[in-house]
């Protein structure tokens, strides 16, 4: 009786981890990765990003034209701002810094569209924009997640929380309006330069690589 | 003691009104709300007696809504339990109670206790899960529209259908619950996500379970483009093949790339052909492809679609239709020429008639006609193209061959040639041996025997069949005749004319043969053979009109005229005739030939009054004429002439046996005619004139009447007025027997007899007269010029002549005057000298002499005609 037992809690054990392990994987957001092929992930990350900055340049146009606000203004220095250059040695790193960075976008992209759906209630196209924008930034660092995965499959990713912004929220409409354009400018900095990075990794031929490695 | 009995009671009735409500079983399992139960599985309740029931296992009772259920089903647990087991069916949606009856005349309370149960299925997969994105301006809608096929099974029971979107590596999820038994559900994802994996799932929910339809894809798959925008398609000059069509991107291309369809047809066809524009050739993402190897001049409809590239989409809507026409091509084909001969009298009418070449590849302008006669050019026109003049006719003597050659034209050029050859009337060629039609599926199908081979150099190329409506159409704008070609080996076609029903045509099959001659071939037809033939035939439009010709005793001859072929509409295969007594409404009837015009009616009754009509008939219908009416005769042909001529027969008969009795029977006839009249010369009178010497010897017998007109103004008897003294001469009398002129002085003895008795009833011929004469003595002291007046008296019975006795007769009698004498005794000359150049005379008219008696000489003016031997003048 006690060897049965202790097999039911032997294989009690192993289910569990198992399970566990589903568990995990099925919520770890890398598991759509694999179901595609790096070059399909590759194209789409590529496209998606490429659609993105080009969204952020019109958007940023409309900002521009709705806030009647000068280019000057947009390119100012603003400390609590995310910077838009990529930084790294290899492709890898630099791919994590596009991704870091756009973790980085997201609440500064949020509080920009929450004061201007507070600005200029309700049909405002810029915050419906950014609406939208945010979930494909969001998209992007997934794609670019997955790409990380491949280019560097046993260095764990960190993961940047979506920490609040810094920026005060006693700001006047000025500096709303300049911190959004800001924002948007250095956005669509990011994003091209993104653009930039998954180019070269296609050049690179990446995925032939990774698809020999895997192989 | 009062009070507490009161209350003894109350407790007692408390005790019994919670005793009829109180409730000792109770059902497991139980539930606050429904049990809902699966169809065809089997369900088990247990009944459990609580405490301090009465009742036993064996009191328990299931009942399924009002029916119990069988014993069978029960199975008693213990003293306190019994469980039923039942298997559910779609129909026990019920109560399920369990009692515990009240035994009658018991105290023991009733319990029941029940549970609803309600049955049903658990849900099944749904099935086809698909969902679409619809383009929205330049952006992917949000809204994802999904669809399945829930599966035929009503679940019966309450189930939810869910939809659920993700992104995988995202956590959020959007959910979207869908109406009962939904087919569709809208799930709204806030933003579409591009260029992303999606998941999407369903999922079907009720108490019995759930189940779950998935889609994993990308985002592209679920995406329905819109149509190509601004489609064009142009035409180019010099590529009368093809068209070049131009669009627009619906989609930015970092959205989605998109691969492109376009489908083209005839604008006269309803068939599409539908070209994938090549991927490479959208790689550099252009907007224009060019159309090829269509047909020149032609309208061609032309639409577009899209398509994520590499299929990674849905398939956009067709685009509108664009309608353009490509340029023209000089004619690929040559027209089509056929002719149409009327021999005349000494000659032939040939009529060219041709079509428009089927590969006209442009608007034909006109037409070039040259036409040979024996080999040698005699005339060529330039004829513009339009429907009114699309033939040509001539004049081809019989001994004459003519050969055509017809060229089309249109802008871009020049079609080949049709040629077609017209022999002499003696070198036609031999046509096909037999053909018939026949209707299959409204048309006309002719079928005919092959012609058997021909000498070199004839080659049979072709078979022509021509259908020409009859009678023809006034209409200028039609071609006399319509035709329609067919290879050699066929020997059966379905004629694709759209003919008219119930309208007749000739069908004719023309063998064309063709021989070279140089380098040119040459076709001429074969001898055609004909036969009339309905598409569709019909009851005629009218009735024949019928006349009746002749109408006898017992028959009539009924004529009418054959229906104009207008109004036919069919093959008359009989007429019938339908005749009938007056109104009397029985009719009888002949039924005669088509071809039959005219008919007999026999075993008519004679004298009647007659109606008859003739009914045409085709094998669609018949169609009766107007009504005619006739009345036989009385007599039959000869009869009436039988009795002419019977009647005049007898007459004839009847008139010569009269005859032969009168000349047998002359003499007695003769006696009662003339009876014995005395003779004066016989009278015993005692003195006579010796002047006047009577001749005894003279016959009695012969006694005439004559009777003279007298053309004289004067008659005898006015003449004598004056002049004779005696007026009562009895040899003149008044003719009144006849009736006509009044009266005469000369009669008829038998008359004059007669007269007697008229003019003096006194005297009969039985009555004694005593005749008197009177001799020389003169008339109121007029004397004689030559003979001495003398009177003697006579014993004769004879009576006296009328103007004797009437005087006043002799005035009237001015037209007619007669006298009697004994002709023949007569001595001429003893009276001529006395008729001449007297004042006075009684002279015979000039008819004396054509007359059978006139042998007397005109008596003298001086005297009455002196009758010697009887009667004499006074």
């Amino acid at each position: 009786m006690v060897c049965l037992s202790q097999r039911s809690q032997a294989k009690f054990r192993m289910i569990l981890a198992i399970l566990i392990l589903i568990a995990v994987e099925l919520v770890h957001p890398t598991v759509s990765c694999k179901n595609e092929t790096c070059s399909q992930l590759l194209r789409h990350s590529l496209r998606l990003t490429r659609l993105m900055s080009k969204r952020t340049t019109e958007l940023l146009e409309t900002y521009k034209t709705s806030q009647d606000f000068a280019d000057l203004i947009c390119d100012m220095q603003m400390d609590n701002v995310p910077v838009s250059t990529v930084s790294g040695q290899t492709i890898s790193q630099r791919i994590l810094s596009v991704y870091t960075h756009l973790k980085e976008f997201l609440p500064h992209m949020k509080t920009v569209m929450e004061q201007q759906k507070d600005l200029n209630p309700p049909t405002n196209p810029v915050a419906e924009g950014l609406n939208r924008m945010i979930t494909h930034v969001r998209h992007i660092a997934v794609r670019v997640n997955c790409i990380l995965e491949i280019l560097q499959p046993n260095i764990p990713i960190p993961e940047p929380a979506e920490s609040p912004t810094g920026i005060p929220h006693a700001q006047n409409i000025f500096q709303q309006k300049a911190y959004g354009c800001i924002v948007l400018t250095r956005l669509q900095e990011l994003l091209s330069q993104a653009v930039q990075e998954q180019k070269s990794l296609k050049k690179g031929k990446m995925c032939r690589k990774s698809t020999k490695n895997g192989s | 003691m009062g009070s507490s009995h009161h209350l003894l009671v109350f407790l007692m009735f408390l005790h019994y009104a919670v005793g009829f409500t109180y409730n000792c079983v109770k059902i497991l399992p139980d539930s606050s709300s429904s049990i809902v139960v699966e169809v065809g599985k089997n369900f088990t309740a247990t009944c459990h007696l609580l405490e301090g029931c009465a009742y036993t296992s064996d009191d328990i009772e299931w009942r399924l809504g009002n029916l119990s259920i069988a014993k069978q089903s029960y199975h008693r647990i213990n003293e306190t339990a019994v469980s039923v087991t039942i298997n559910i069916s779609s129909d026990m949606s019920d109560w399920l109670k369990c009692t515990a009856p009240k035994e009658s005349l018991s105290y023991k309370p009733r319990s029941i206790y029940g549970i609803l149960l309600r049955a049903g299925y658990p849900p099944l997969k749904p099935k086809n899960l698909s969902c679409i994105a619809v383009q929205e301006d330049k952006d992917i809608s949000p809204n994802l529209n999904c669809s399945w096929d829930p599966g035929s099974r009503n679940p019966q029971i309450d189930t939810t259908y869910t939809v659920y979107a993700n992104v995988p590596g995202t956590v959020l999820t959007h959910k979207a619950d869908c109406k009962h038994l939904a087919r569709f559900c809208v799930v709204n994802l806030e933003t579409f996500p591009i260029h992303m994996v999606l998941k999407v799932w369903v999922e079907v929910k009720n108490a019995l379970g759930s189940e779950r339809s998935e889609l994993q894809s990308d985002s592209s798959y679920f995406v329905k483009p819109n149509p190509p925008l601004n489609v064009q398609v142009l035409t180019e000059d010099k590529f009368p093949t093809s068209l070049m069509v131009t669009w627009k991107h619906p989609i930015d291309r970092t959205i989605l790339k998109l691969s492109y369809a376009i489908r083209y047809r005839k604008a006269t066809s309803d068939v599409w052909i539908e070209v994938r524009v090549p991927e490479s050739f959208t790689r550099g993402y252009i907007e224009s492809f060019r159309l090829q190897s269509l047909e020149p001049y032609t309208q061609y409809v032309v639409q577009m679609r899209c398509i994520g590239e590499s299929n990674s989409s849905y398939w956009s809507n067709w685009s509108p239709s664009v309608t353009e026409r490509t340029t023209e091509a000089k004619p690929a084909s040559a027209p089509d020429l056929w002719r149409i001969i009327r021999p005349t009298s000494n000659s032939r009418n040939v009529t060219f008639i041709w079509k428009a070449p089927v590969k006209a590849n442009g608007k034909i302008r006109f037409y070039n006609l040259s036409i040979n006669q024996n080999n040698e050019k005699f005339e060529s026109h330039n004829i513009i193209a339009d429907n009114l003049s699309q033939m040509y006719s001539m004049e081809l003597p019989a001994g004459k061959m003519a050969s055509i050659e017809i060229t089309a034209y249109n802008s871009a050029g020049e079609s080949p040639k049709a040629t077609l050859s017209i022999p002499r009337s003696d070198k036609e060629l031999p046509g096909v041996e037999d053909m018939s039609w026949s209707v299959r599926d409204e048309k006309l199908q002719v079928k005919w025997t092959a012609v058997l081979p021909l000498p070199h150099p004839l080659k049979l190329s072709e078979y022509l069949l021509e259908w020409v409506k009859i009678p023809q159409s006034v209409h200028q704008k039609e071609l006399p005749a319509g035709w329609q070609r067919v290879p050699k080996n066929v020997t059966v076609t379905t004629l694709n004319a759209g003919l008219e029903k119930f309208k007749r045509y000739n069908i004719s099959v023309y063998p064309i043969y063709k021989y070279q001659s140089g380098h040119v071939w040459h076709f001429q037809p074969g001898r055609p053979v004909t036969r009339p033939a309905y598409v569709q035939q019909g009851p005629p439009k009218e009735g024949p009109t019928v006349t009746v010709t002749k109408s006898k005793k017992n028959s009539a001859e009924l004529t009418w005229e054959e229906i104009p072929l207008d109004s036919q509409q069919g093959f008359i295969i009989h007429y019938t005739i339908f005749y009938a007594i007056g109104n009397t409404k029985q009719w009888k009837s002949e039924t005669v030939g088509p071809n039959v015009h005219s008919y007999v009616l026999t075993d008519l009754a004679s004298e009647t009054d007659y109606v008859v009509y003739v009914m045409a008939s085709t094998e669609a219908g018949s169609v009766k004429g107007t009504d005619c009416t006739f009345k036989t005769m009385k007599y039959g042909d000869g009869e009436v002439e039988v009795i002419v001529v019977v009647v005049c027969l007898s007459f004839l008969f009847l008139t010569v046996f009269i005859i032969m009795i009168c000349l047998r029977k002359r003499e007695v006839i003769k006696k009662l005619l003339w009876p014995q009249v005395p003779d004066p010369s016989d009278s015993s009178i005692a003195h006579w004139s010796p002047d006047f010497p009577i001749k005894a010897d003279l016959p009695k017998e012969d006694v005439s009447v004559v009777e003279v007109d007298v053309f004289d103004g004067k008659s005898l008897c006015e003449e004598d007025k004056g002049v004779l003294p005696l007026k009562k001469d009895k040899y003149l009398s008044e003719e009144h027997s006849s009736g006509i002129g009044g009266s005469s002085c000369m009669s008829s003895p038998r008359h004059s007899v007669s007269d007697s008795d008229e003019g003096d009833s006194g005297q009969t011929t039985s009555s004694t007269v005593q005749y008197s004469t009177v001799l020389g003595s003169g008339y109121k002291g007029q004397t004689p010029s030559h003979q001495p007046p003398a009177f003697a008296r006579s014993e004769s019975t004879q009576p006296l002549l009328d103007c004797e006795e009437h005087p006043d007769h002799l005035n009237e009698s001015q037209s007619r005057s007669s006298y009697f004498r004994r002709g023949r005794e007569l001595e001429p000359g003893v009276l001529a000298p006395e008729c001449d150049g007297g004042s006075l005379t009684f002279c015979p008219v000039q008819e004396e002499e054509a007359s059978p008696i006139a042998e007397e000489p005109p008596a003298s003016a001086l005297c009455y005609m002196p009758q010697k031997s009887g009667y004499r003048p006074q």
